[in-house]
């Protein structure tokens, strides 16, 4: 058998230089220029997929134990399970107390909750690249 | 029978209620620009006999094919009010000539508007950076597409009649306005949590300027969006996302580098320095660089908001396009974008 990433990067071949080229229709043109897009991003997704999910998963662990030993920090945690969707509660959480908070706690977890982003946002930048939006 | 096409059933629509007593129309120079995004935009020239004989004009007609990426946000009867309104001031802006909220007859709401002569040449591509940098040294056009934005500015909304659009309350209530509607498409599109997006929604309500007065905006003021014509702004179009709201929601777009994609030039035709004296000339406003830096964070907010809701488009099944099926991966690209603006 071929092994997948070779055989994708064909496929992505003959699309891009082969079939594309030859569509004279703009609309199936395009599409078949975007399903080669896509599939570039599916090969590199599929090569670093449980590399990228475990290091979010241990992220996410980590970000919630600092984020609970701070002052206060429990109730800025709260009772779920490290995950994207509790940290997007925790978030909200943290700006909602701000004034409770104070000032100094609330920079200093939100230090530590924006390097966490960025070190999640990273994993998913594998995937993506950086140059286009 | 065959199925009529789109053509025949704008010829037949217009004969029965845009120009009645119309015989014998042909369409000529027919072309569909804009397909999959947005509202499917048709431009074309129609030629009929009328009882005082041969008539000649220039149309465009948007239809709203339902899967547009900015869902119910973007309405083509808000559009065809904005360009009645329009009519009565000084902005280059095409004349609306009807809006048929009747979906059985071209399978979504309709509008039609003026042909205006010239052309709203891409800046992404290789011959439209090309053609505005050569329009740039020229002069001409830099300094057109300043006046058509203080234009905007400058006039007087209330008077002809643009409240409908909504007016916020004095402060920070423009912006916060902003985050709600991009909030709720975000709502309706997104498929997993992001977290990021959380953190930068929150900080732009903690953040939120205040408006120094209130003006008409456009909401995507840039090349592309401009129909040029002899190096000079013949209409501003793409009527969708304008608002009452802060001019330096449309100033922070022309200022920000996702309009230009390394051109040198604003929007790929203006230099900095001359665009912010000539607005500030024209608006008698002082551009306000802190609030320009937050909207432009808001603007990366809201691109989030338009790939979440174009690639939510394709996962819900409602459209095969995988143009749209890309942008998925132009989330985290945009998202990175925003950290970094915030310093993160």
């Amino acid at each position: 058998m071929i092994p997948s990433k070779q055989l994708l990067s064909e496929v992505i071949a003959s699309l891009r230089n082969v079939i594309a080229p030859a569509v004279k229709d703009p609309y199936p043109k395009s599409q078949a220029y975007m399903a080669a897009v896509i599939l570039e991003f599916l090969a590199r997704q599929l090569e670093e997929r449980t590399d990228i999910e475990s290091a979010k998963e241990a992220e996410l662990a980590s970000l919630f134990g600092e984020v609970a030993r701070l002052a206060g920090g429990d109730k800025i945690k709260g009772g779920d399970v490290p995950s994207e969707a509790a940290l997007c509660g925790l978030i909200e959480r943290l700006y909602n107390e701000r004034e409770r908070l104070g000032e100094d706690a609330f920079k200093t977890a939100n230090g530590l909750v924006r390097a966490s982003l960025r070190r999640l946002l990273d994993q998913e930048l594998k995937i993506t690249g950086k140059s286009e939006a | 029978m065959a199925e009529r096409t789109t053509q025949e059933k704008l010829a037949e629509y217009l004969a029965a209620k845009v120009i009645p007593g119309a015989r014998d129309i042909k369409f000529s120079n027919w072309v569909q620009t804009a397909v999959g995004w947005s509202h499917e935009t048709f431009v074309f020239d129609a030629d009929w006999v009328a009882d005082d004989g041969p008539h000649r004009r220039g149309f465009v007609a948007r239809r709203d094919p339902g899967t547009g990426l900015l869902r119910e946000l973007s309405s083509l009867e808000e559009q065809y009010k904005v360009l009645k309104a329009l009519e009565k001031t000084d902005a280059p802006t095409p004349k609306g000539y009807w809006y048929e909220p009747d979906i059985s007859i071209l399978g979504g709401p309709f509008l039609g508007m003026e042909k205006i002569p010239g052309e709203a040449v891409n800046p992404w591509s290789k011959v439209g950076k090309q053609f505005y940098a050569e329009a740039a040294k020229r002069g001409k056009l830099p300094k057109s597409f300043v006046e058509a934005l203080a234009a905007l500015h400058n006039l007087d909304w209330r008077a002809a009649g643009l409240d409908f659009l909504g007016v916020p309350g004095p402060g920070k209530d423009f912006a916060l306005r902003e985050i709600a509607k991009w909030e709720g498409l975000i709502a309706q599109s997104i498929r997993k949590p992001e977290p990021v997006l959380t953190e930068v929604i929150m900080w732009l309500k903690a953040n939120a300027p205040s408006v120094q007065r209130l003006a008409f905006v456009h909401g995507a003021y840039r090349t592309g969006n401009l129909m040029v014509h002899e190096d000079q702004i013949s209409a501003v179009i793409d009527w969708e996302l304008q608002v009452i709201g802060d001019p330096m929601y449309d100033v922070a777009y022309v200022l920000s580098d996702l309009n230009r994609e390394g051109s040198p030039l604003l929007s790929c035709v203006v230099e900095r320095e001359f665009f912010i004296d000539y607005y500030q000339k024209l608006t008698g406003l002082t551009i306000d660089f802190e609030a320009c830096r937050y909207y432009q964070v808001l603007y990366m907010m809201r691109t989030a908001a338009f790939w979440l809701s174009a690639s939510g488009l394709f996962a819900e099944g409602r459209s095969k396009d995988l143009r749209l099926a890309r942008t998925t991966y132009s989330v985290p690209v945009v998202l990175d974008m925003a950290a970094r603006a915030l310093g993160f």
